[in-house]
């Protein structure tokens, strides 16, 4: 038994030093760009840096990243003033995209459709519209030279908080523990590749499964409602917190996964949003990447053509 | 719990070593820790259903007991026959209920008759039992036949029948190879439980990289069949070919793999199938636990090839359509079933069906010959055709599909719908069929290279492959679950 103890134990430990080295050579995982928050309370990356995103157990998704100066993933830097058209794109991961090479963005090819007009993509991986306003806010002087501010908002993620404050979740991955995590490239991509989902699944039953039993049962339905509401209000706030100029501002929104009431809302307070559901749905290639749900480069050139026509 | 989920990597670990260094020495608690937890297994999908595996325990333990205390053939006879009632009932009802009553009903409405299937129930099918009915089933025949002699250790049979690593996919053990190695002591074994180790590497492999990986290119061609040119229908069955291949085989694997680690050797179920030179040699190398089965309950009993021609025609259709329906309660199977028979009759009459039975493709070089190779591209594409049958949804479907190949053919690179990089999956199929190919003269060492670097490279290629195409979302169920 200790023959056997002993060769797993060896063999595991040349493996797990093979697939590392493996992980590095074929470079199958993404690297990260250190994150911090700045004098005004606004969370970005750490400007000037670059690297490799990478989506898909095989590299399917290759891209190369560029902080510029302001801490965002652009290839241009941010220079807005009188005398040009900017459009600014406010948002997530997926305005921030890193799945794609930073020189092909959403922003780029709106640039290239309209001659002219700089687009500058204030994109942040995990920003809801309580960060997207706070930074619109804390950044006055630059959003007030910006001519069309987009915002996209996803309300079953961004409203989940009815004011600003700097999210320490996300501040966690700038410790030491895993800063060293993150240089252990083979727990990065088993990690982005969902191998520790079931780790948290089976932990999470084992939770429901205790929970379950001193809890009252809940209506899901009036769950559902509640939240709804709650998000509701919490626009609201934010919305009398910071302001919102309905002349330069505009959502943009998935319609399809937006509350019927809330978008009746928009339209009777003359909230104007871009709604991406139908040429998604309609397209005839999928618009998202494989293993992961940010858009592909034909779901980035879709919303480049809406927010084209919409500008136009 | 399935092979491969994280459960069973938390579940397996703890019985093994209570089994060897808890329980060591004593066969009796060994045996109760197996009946434990294979029925902890088991119950983990659905607890209600354990019942009909004690049932089956107890009606073969105490027929099997009653057949050996009678010397009149006739009553012997009579006791078997309530084994094979009683399981063949319980699989005719949880299986096949709704086949019969919807069939019936729809041979009354081509007579012009209208009735509501009124009868049609909602029958949930559970997991296993047509291979562990099988399996107690195939205890009374052996004791019935007196090749056996029952056992009184009514713990130890249903630790045999409810074995888990075979419990709810096979092999389907006889009692004269697993129940005698678990009345008997084992002892712990590095050489087996290594050998053990790399089975159930090498099965989950064959399940996460293969057949998990090639599922949506199958169920998007098999779905959407009306919309693709033949050339794709032709892709997509010849991938599911590899994806059941995988899936099955993968899953047999493990099974022999865990019980090598309890010291049980259980039979091969597949002995590298692709490599058939005929339709004979694919039935000697493919589910051969099933084909074994059959062979010894079904065929031989009615006479096997030493009748007249014509009776060993019928003896083979019989089986082939037997085990067709054992698949499942559909037209699709049972229209499998009887293409095998078709493409089986001829290689019998030409007295070929055993021809290869023990030899293997390239038997003396490396290379397999010119012969061979059309041999085996053959029997594959047969083979391989009888699986739209098998995959369709409805023996409708399966036929638009065959038309569809055969009167409207045109090529079309295909791509998923989702993007998924072909390319990948061309490429794997290939290097896989190559490495098979490297081992395929002994199915139960996959890694059997003799020098170590070579092991280790091939060891870290499993694993790594394994990564590469590991598809979390992905349903990890095995495709011979639903039989």
């Amino acid at each position: 038994m200790k023959k056997l103890v002993l060769k797993l134990i060896v063999y595991s430990i040349l493996v797990v030093l093979s697939l590392e080295i493996l992980v590095r050579v074929f470079h199958l995982t993404k690297d990260y760009p250190e994150r911090y928050v700045d004098e005004y309370d606004v969370e970005k990356w750490v400007p000037n840096q670059e690297g490799y995103s990478v989506t898909g157990n095989r590299r399917q998704n290759f891209s190369k990243y560029h902080i510029n100066k302001l801490g965002f993933n652009s290839y241009r830097e941010f220079n807005p003033s009188k005398d040009k058209v900017e459009i600014a794109l406010v948002g997530d991961s997926f305005i921030e995209g890193f799945h794609q090479n930073y020189y092909n963005s959403i922003g780029k090819k709106i640039e290239d459709k309209l001659k002219g007009v700089e687009v500058y993509e204030y994109g942040y991986a995990g920003y809801d519209l309580a960060d997207q306003l706070h930074l619109i806010n804390k950044y006055k002087k630059q959003f007030d030279f910006i001519d069309h501010v987009v915002l996209g908002l996803k309300f079953e993620n961004d409203l989940t908080r009815g004011e600003y404050n700097v999210v320490q979740d996300r501040m966690v991955f700038e410790t030491p523990l895993y800063k060293l995590m993150k240089e252990i490239k083979l727990i990065v991509y088993l990690q982005s590749n969902g191998f520790f989902d079931h780790i948290r699944e089976l932990g999470k039953k084992t939770m429901s499964i205790e929970n379950s039993l001193d809890e009252p049962k809940i209506n899901k339905e009036d769950t559902q409602k509640n939240i709804e509401l709650k998000y509701f209000e919490n626009f609201m706030n934010l919305i009398s917190i910071y302001g919102f100029d309905k002349t330069r501002f505009v959502f943009l929104i998935e319609s399809k996964k937006t509350p019927e009431l809330f978008l009746a809302y928009l339209k009777r307070e003359n909230f104007k949003y871009i709604d991406f559901s139908k040429p998604f749905e309609t397209s005839k290639r999928t618009p998202t990447l494989i293993y992961d749900k940010h858009w592909n480069n034909h779901g980035r050139d879709i919303i480049a053509n809406l927010i084209t026509d919409y500008i136009k | 719990m399935v092979f491969n989920s994280l459960e069973y990597f938390i579940f397996l670990p703890i019985v093994f070593l209570l089994y060897w260094f808890v329980l060591n020495k004593r066969v009796k608690a060994q045996n109760i820790l197996i009946l434990v937890a294979s029925y902890v297994f088991y119950g983990l999908w659905d607890w209600r259903f354990l019942s009909l595996i004690l049932l089956s325990t107890v009606v073969d333990y105490f027929v099997a007991l009653k057949i050996d205390s009678l010397d009149e053939k006739s009553k012997r006879k009579s006791w078997l026959w309530v084994s094979v009632i009683f399981n063949v009932g319980l699989l005719g009802f949880f299986k096949y209920y709704n086949f019969f009553i919807d069939s019936w009903v729809d041979m009354v409405s081509i007579m012009g008759y209208e009735i509501k299937s009124t009868w049609t129930l909602r029958v949930i099918l559970p997991v296993g039992i047509s291979f562990y009915t099988f399996q107690t089933m195939s205890y009374s025949f052996d004791v019935y036949y007196k090749k056996l002699k029952p056992t009184t250790d009514f713990l130890s049979f249903a630790a045999f029948v409810s074995f888990f690593p075979q419990l709810v996919a096979g092999p389907i053990e006889r009692a004269s190879n697993l129940l005698s190695q678990i009345l008997n002591k084992r002892t712990f074994n590095y050489d087996q439980i290594v050998s053990g180790l790399k089975l159930i590497l090498w099965g989950l492999f064959k399940k996460i990289v293969i057949a998990d990986s090639l599922a949506p290119m199958v169920d998007d061609i098999f779905t959407n069949y009306s919309t693709y040119p033949a050339s794709t229908l032709i892709l997509g069955v010849t991938m599911f070919s590899f994806q059941v291949y995988g899936d099955f085989s993968g899953y047999s694997d493990i099974a022999i793999g865990t019980a090598k680690l309890f010291g049980v050797e259980l039979m091969s179920n597949f002995k590298f199938p692709n490599f058939s030179r005929n339709v004979a040699e694919y039935w000697q190398r493919w589910h051969v636990s099933l084909s074994t089965w059959f062979r010894h309950y079904v065929y031989i009993p009615l006479g096997g090839s030493k009748v007249s021609k014509l009776k060993a025609i019928r003896n083979i259709s019989i089986v082939f359509l037997v085990s067709g329906f054992w698949h499942g309660a559909n037209w699709t199977f049972i229209f499998w079933g009887a293409f095998h028979a078709l493409v089986f009759i001829p290689v019998f009459l030409m007295g070929r069906n055993a021809v290869y039975k023990d030899s293997v493709v390239g038997e003396n070089t490396f290379l397999p010959t010119l012969t061979e190779v059309g041999q085996v591209l053959l029997t594959f594409a047969i083979v391989t055709f009888s699986r739209i049958f098998f995959r369709s949804e409805s023996i409708t479907a399966a036929f638009s599909f065959i038309n569809k190949i055969f009167t409207d053919f045109s090529y079309e690179a295909y791509s998923h719908p989702m993007g998924y990089r072909m390319i990948d999956y061309y490429v794997l199929i290939i290097l896989f069929v190559i490495y098979e190919y490297i081992i395929r003269k002994d199915e139960r060492s996959p890694f059997k290279f003799k020098s170590k670097v070579v092991r280790f490279i091939v060891y870290t290629i499993v694993i790594f492959s394994m990564l590469l195409f590991y598809d979390s979302h992905m349903d990890r169920s095995f495709i011979y679950f639903q039989f």
